[in-house]
């Protein structure tokens, strides 16, 4: 009895460890689900209209934290100077690097005209996964554009994007890499601090115009 | 007498000759005797263009291994790299295929992450950038309008 008892803990166990998996959902589908309400949200006749830029952004940028793991693309391209930072630093850091992110992406996506996203395929390794699309722009052509996710809880956050195989994590590694190295860490954060707030402040002067 | 001498004499030099012509090639094909030292890890490319076994990997442009093998796994370019036994690789370091120059050799770029997680003789690196193809992106930007 006591045998059969543990068979069929095992067997139940077999059953619900894979199911975890399943209850994670797949990466490309939880990507695909926030891309399509990223478009929504660019294509929204109401959004677009003058004056809503800043609401419009705002919701961009929700979605972007929903699907993005900031805090671990911020860890991966501090890199080793990581694990000397204060969790104040780290934090003030984070916050900075998701404002770059904005800064160089977001505005960029407001560029948004149409083009079409397919997904290729996805590849899942333990914990990881890499999901492979492509942008096809009007004219027909295609750029490979990789999400690399990571499951965290039961969601997969993307935590490095590879365009044209170009990793987003090595390109901004090297160069705070460059910057902590030749200057300090201190140094890095004030150049940071001080383009946000130019960025804010070209932004006001935009809208007031 | 004379003759042996000079025979014997003619022997050695052939025998050094030999020795010094195997040494070169030890030198100049860097073969590893006993496997090599250092462990050994694996990474999968997308595409490796031009890469070689025997290309260097580099961190920082200071040489910590090579390339032992290329193979194939589920199409894509499975890489076997040999690296020194002294350095530890993070297990979000990045390996990139870079080219010296602009036509230059192609070799492994490592930048090292900050994960405390090291990756173990015949790991895995999980974090890759294969190089990009100039002549694809050429030829993208070019005819790609229509």
């Amino acid at each position: 009895m006591a045998r059969f008892a543990l068979a069929l803990a095992t067997a139940l166990l077999l059953i619900i460890a894979p199911l975890g998996r399943v209850w994670a959902g797949a990466p490309t589908d939880q990507l695909r689900a926030q891309i399509d309400r990223a478009v929504k949200l660019l294509e929204d006749p109401e959004l677009k209209k003058e004056g809503r830029q800043r609401d419009r952004r705002a919701a961009v940028r929700q979605v972007a934290n929903d699907i993005f793991d900031f805090s671990e693309t911020a860890r991966r391209s501090l890199a080793r100077h990581w694990a000397a930072r204060t969790q104040a630093e780290r934090d003030e850091f984070v916050q900075l690097f998701s404002d770059l992110l904005e800064r160089s992406y977001i505005s960029k996506i407001e560029l948004y005209g149409g083009e079409k996203i397919r997904f290729v395929g996805e590849s899942i390794d333990a914990d990881g996964a890499i999901v492979r699309t492509r942008l096809v722009t009007k004219q027909g052509t295609e750029i490979p554009i990789d999400y690399k996710m990571h499951l965290r809880g039961d969601r997969w956050l993307v935590y490095d994007v590879l365009i044209e195989g170009v990793s987003l994590i090595a390109n901004y590694r090297t160069q705070f890499n460059k910057i902590i190295t030749t200057s300090s860490f201190q140094e890095l954060v004030k150049k940071m601090k001080t383009k946000q707030e130019e960025f804010l402040q070209e932004e006001k002067r935009t809208s007031q115009r | 007498m004379e003759r042996s001498r000079v025979n014997i004499a003619v022997g050695i030099f052939v025998i050094l000759g030999m020795v010094a012509l195997g040494y070169l090639s030890v030198k100049l094909g860097q073969v590893s005797f006993l496997g090599g030292r250092g462990y050994p890890v694996t990474v999968d490319f997308p595409s490796v263009g031009g890469l070689k076994a025997g290309s260097s990997v580099e961190i920082a442009g200071v040489e910590i291994g090579r390339v032992e093998s290329i193979g194939l796994a589920d199409y894509q370019a499975r890489v076997t790299l040999r690296v020194q036994s002294g350095i530890k690789l993070q297990e979000d370091a990045i390996a990139s295929i870079k080219t010296k120059g602009l036509i230059g050799e192609k070799y492994i770029r490592i930048s090292p992450g900050g994960s405390e997680k090291i990756i173990p003789p015949n790991g895995k690196i999980r974090e890759v950038e294969a190089p990009v193809d100039f002549e694809e992106l050429l030829s993208k930007y070019i005819f790609g309008k229509v």
